[in-house]
């Protein structure tokens, strides 16, 4: 998400965020439906995300079907590096992160470890 | 597809075959196999709508003979990764995994899941296990690791030797926490970011927003990543 205000404050863009959390869009990236339902197909092991990709190909093109394929896989392996070796958010990222965090939902995620 | 990933996926899955540092490349690639075998666990797949996991006993259903603090580690790790907790780790490595044995583990979980999604993403049915090739794990433990940021110790970038592989400078890492999570096996750390690297962007290219690295821009890449990490409960 910090990346992401990162692009948007250089591009002029105030991206929201809720959105992209509950999946029901209005972010204000381009191809942001074909795009979610992209990643949440592909990281779904029950279900193969081929419609998903062609839908987003049609609209984006081959190539940024394939860079997306990459960007869902990457995260769907990190998150479980950091998620299993109990790395913490960094003070300075944590700071900054507060209001959105909270505002999101995203705190719960600490509450539901067990 | 772009050949630098190509490249990266063609380098990186055959090495899961060969010895770890703690690991055989038979035991590796036992890994990958129950990494498979857990996305339809069926223990997995009740605990997982569970209040808590630990509600639910029962055996998994296993496709290796690992030890079973090893198939244990690797269907959380893969089923249920953002309830994770520190007394889980603690309990499953006390069984009888070592500390760097469990990061090597999850560096294989996390190789695996990454090159699986990209192929289900692009369509593609799941590659072939790699190959088991033969050799001894080098058992070889960084000296400067030390406890206290994570939940095993790791190799922060001032305390790297000339005994270490260039696990930060080989590629610009700044060395934030989640660089550090693997560390504590630097060639494991090493092949996981590579490929993510790869997947995702390069060091240089994050922060780089006035160009465009990929055929989706800067923006296209978060949403996607912010989305993954919301679905998978990952704070970081």
């Amino acid at each position: 998400m910090a990346l992401l205000r990162g692009s948007g404050k250089h591009n002029g863009i105030d991206y929201h965020f809720e959105g992209i959390v509950d999946g029901s869009g209005g972010s204000g990236v381009a191809h942001e439906r074909e795009l979610l339902a992209f990643a949440d197909a592909a990281i779904d092991p029950s279900q193969m995300a081929a419609e998903q990709g062609a839908a987003l190909a049609a609209c984006a093109g081959r190539e940024a079907m394939r860079d997306a394929a990459a960007v869902i896989a990457g995260f769907d392996a990190i998150t479980r590096v950091a998620d299993a070796t109990g790395i913490p958010l960094e003070a300075p990222k944590a700071e900054a992160s507060v209001e959105w965090r909270d505002r999101l939902g995203i705190d719960e995620f600490w509450r539901m470890k067990v | 597809m772009r050949q630098d990933l190509r490249d990266a996926l063609s380098k990186t899955w055959p090495e899961l075959g060969r010895a770890g540092v703690w690991w055989t490349g038979s035991q590796r690639v036992k890994m990958v196999r129950e990494v498979r075998k857990a996305r339809t666990c069926a223990l997995c797949g009740a605990r997982k709508v569970a209040l808590s996991p630990h509600t639910l006993a029962g055996r998994h259903d296993t496709a290796t003979d690992l030890p079973e603090a090893a198939i244990e580690a690797i269907h959380r790790i893969v089923t249920d990764p953002g309830r994770l907790s520190e007394a889980w780790y603690r309990r499953t490595i006390d069984s009888s995994l070592t500390d760097a044995a469990y990061v090597e583990l999850v560096s294989v979980v996390a190789i695996t899941t990454a090159v699986d999604t990209f192929d289900r993403g692009c369509g593609q049915s799941m590659r072939e296990l790699p190959a088991a090739r033969p050799g001894e794990p080098r058992r070889r433990r960084p000296v400067g690791a030390k406890p206290g940021l994570g939940w095993m110790p790791m190799l922060a970038p001032e305390d790297v030797t000339a005994d270490d592989p260039p696990l930060y400078a080989s590629a610009g890492r700044i060395g934030g926490n989640v660089h550090r999570a693997l560390s504590l096996v630097p060639e494991a750390m090493m092949q996981f970011w590579d490929l993510f690297e790869t997947m995702y962007l390069p060091q240089h290219a994050m922060r780089d927003f006035g160009q465009e690295y990929r055929a989706i821009d800067h923006a296209q890449i978060e949403m996607l990543a912010a989305r993954v990490a919301v679905r998978n409960q990952c704070v970081y």
